[in-house]
């Protein structure tokens, strides 16, 4: 794993432009930026991200079988009560999953290891599956990069072949996702793309205007019936939404499905800890409210005991908070020596109950700390993007890097 | 040869929310014509050039007649029904009536029309036409409505999706109604964030 600064595509923000890439730039600061790429090994991509994402999403799911036969779990997780029958339903039911991302700290040497699953909400992902290998083949085509690398990033054929197996044919999707917000629906878009290609009729509709119809049923602006519902909107939301009641009887078909309320969750970190002690994948994590005053030298929680002991050697290193629920960075404190050394200021999510994890150091390249985003689609991770920040916590307004295999 | 490990295609352009549409999602426009009732429809049947039958409109003037009762919008009261479809536009529940299942509220059935999927493979569809509020002509679904109940045109092949079915569901409350807006609260997030994706 390498920086190598490239020349950039000549006229490549008019073609950003043209295609309707309108926020590769945001803030007056690059969000796409292709100065530099990030070179990895076929044997990097395949031994120390693929295989460990597959890895880590099989681990996720049986934690996800794990917490819905444990109230304990429930509470932990902060599902509501009146919801778990109809999230465990979708999980007995084996609703499939579409997609998730990993973020993962990955140096090019040790293990990779997971910082958070974005399992139910994922963003960036046309720059990943689009824009990103358009970069690739541009540059390819320009002599830049030489005939014999390639991209992980086989994303946009993968939910292709995904959503032609998870839906029936010429099933109508819905697509639901903030109308204001261009960064999501970018997304949004180019999933509904792949829905089109597999056949699937694909229909926006701003997730605020959906209404529910006097049958029940979920409709969308256009007051039209929605039988499946892409939303780009997190599950912790939908339950504790004004039409939350109404989420089951309407008998609607949910992607990601319910069951991913599990994993949207960074109390999955804890869970996965307990499940799977000392993986390589992993780093240790608990929830705050099981430590009492473990930090300040007293015992916590008998549950962890043995655990906590154990995770000391890595503990020193560091370690960062964060809560339970939060998007972009938000909530997230890094500790180092006893002080804290990073946070992002932003507290909106911070009176959700904490986790604590042992920090992972990012790597630095030319001042600025990478974090692999890996893709998965369905059970398989099919590619990769980079985010990269000069702050060592990764937020909303982070870099996108591009990537090429070489070697 | 190694595994090629990049998409040979991907979906490039995007859009944009503007248009609150995905680009190419256009429904597919199909001939239709609707009627103030069968004799209308059997009358104009006469002409040869186009693609109905006075057989197609007995079968699916029939049809719609059935499908009426089944899936239009029955209502607690007549003020109610009347608010939604006009004055004047609203009658007693006669299936309701029947099986003693309590008295409702519904439109009036006020023609229909067909339509042909002949192109598509599939053969003629109908639906019911009752009256909106705004004094227009729309199916018992209510998301496709129209200036007149008499009349030729291309409209979108989804308007001959079936309605869900009425019959025998409780009438409708007032409360349910047009209710909108039940997600998007983000009760997760204190703050004034915009994102929902991560």
């Amino acid at each position: 794993m390498e920086k190598r600064i490239l020349p950039e595509r000549p006229g490549w923000r008019d073609e950003a432009e043209k295609l309707g890439f309108t926020f590769a730039d945001m803030g007056g600061e690059p969000y796409w930026d292709e100065t530099s790429a990030y070179r990895f090994t076929l044997h990097q991509i395949e031994a120390d991200i693929e295989g460990p994402s597959q890895e880590l999403h099989q681990m996720c799911r049986e934690a996800v079988g794990r917490a819905l036969t444990d109230e304990e779990w429930l509470d932990r997780l902060a599902i509501p009560p009146e919801h778990r029958d109809f999230v465990a339903a979708s999980w007995a039911q084996g609703e499939p999953e579409l997609y998730g991302r990993f973020d993962l700290a990955y140096d090019g040497k040790g293990p990779a290891k997971l910082l958070e699953y974005n399992a139910d909400t994922p963003t960036s992902l046309y720059e990943s599956a689009s824009f990103q290998w358009l970069w690739f083949e541009e540059q390819q085509a320009l002599g830049v990069l030489g005939e014999d690398t390639d991209q992980f990033n086989s994303i946009h054929e993968a939910l292709v072949t995904r959503f032609a197996e998870i839906c029936a044919p010429g099933e109508e999707v819905h697509f639901a996702a903030d109308a204001e917000n261009p960064e999501d629906y970018a997304t949004v878009e180019a999933l509904a793309w792949a829905a089109r290609e597999a056949g699937l009729g694909a229909h926006f509709t701003d997730l605020a205007q959906i209404g529910l119809t006097d049958e029940g049923q979920f409709a969308d602006d256009q007051s039209r019936v929605i039988g499946t519902l892409f939303k780009l909107y997190p599950w912790e939301d939908m339950l504790r939404d004004d039409f939350a009641a109404h989420l089951q009887p309407s008998g609607t078909r949910f992607i990601e499905p319910p069951w991913k309320a599990i994993l949207s969750n960074k109390g999955i970190l804890p869970l996965l800890w307990e499940m799977f002690p000392g993986h390589p994948n992993l780093l240790p994590a608990f929830f705050l409210a099981d430590l009492g005053d473990a930090l300040t030298g007293g015992r916590p929680a008998a549950r962890i005991a043995s655990a906590w002991d154990a995770a000391q050697g890595q503990l020193a290193q560091g370690y960062v908070t964060k809560p339970i629920f939060s998007r972009e960075g938000a909530g997230v404190t890094l500790f180092e020596g006893g002080h804290t050394t990073a946070a992002t200021g932003d507290e909106s999510y911070s009176h959700h109950p904490l986790i604590l994890q042992a920090m992972a150091k990012l790597p630095e390249f030319d001042g600025f700390h990478p974090v692999v985003g890996s893709w998965m689609v369905g059970e398989t991770c099919c590619g990769i993007g980079l985010r990269e920040d000069r702050a060592r916590i990764t937020h909303n307004l982070s870099r996108f890097k591009p990537h090429y295999i070489e070697g | 040869m190694i595994r090629r490990k990049r998409s040979r295609h991907v979906a490039l352009v995007l859009a944009g929310a503007a248009t609150l549409a995905l680009a190419g999602c256009r429904e597919e426009q199909v001939d239709a014509q609707s009627f103030p009732d069968l004799d209308s429809c059997i009358a104009a049947s006469k002409d040869a050039s186009l693609w109905f039958t006075e057989d197609d409109c007995r079968k699916n003037f029939a049809a719609a007649q059935k499908e009426f009762e089944e899936t239009a919008p029955r209502y607690a009261s007549k003020e109610l029904c009347e608010a939604e479809h006009g004055a004047g536009n609203c009658g007693g529940d006669q299936t309701a009536q029947q099986s003693g299942g309590g008295f409702s509220f519904m439109p009036l059935l006020m023609g229909y029309m067909m339509g042909s999927m002949l192109s598509r493979g599939g053969g003629i569809f109908s639906q019911p036409m009752v009256r909106t509020a705004d004094g227009r002509y729309a199916t018992p679904k209510g998301d496709q409505s129209f200036a007149t109940n008499r009349g030729a045109g291309k409209v979108p092949s989804q308007t001959f999706q079936r309605a869900p079915t009425t019959l025998g569901k409780p009438p409708m409350t007032a409360a349910d109604v047009r209710q909108r807006g039940g997600f998007g609260a983000a009760r997760t997030n204190a703050g004034a964030g915009r994102s929902f994706g991560g």
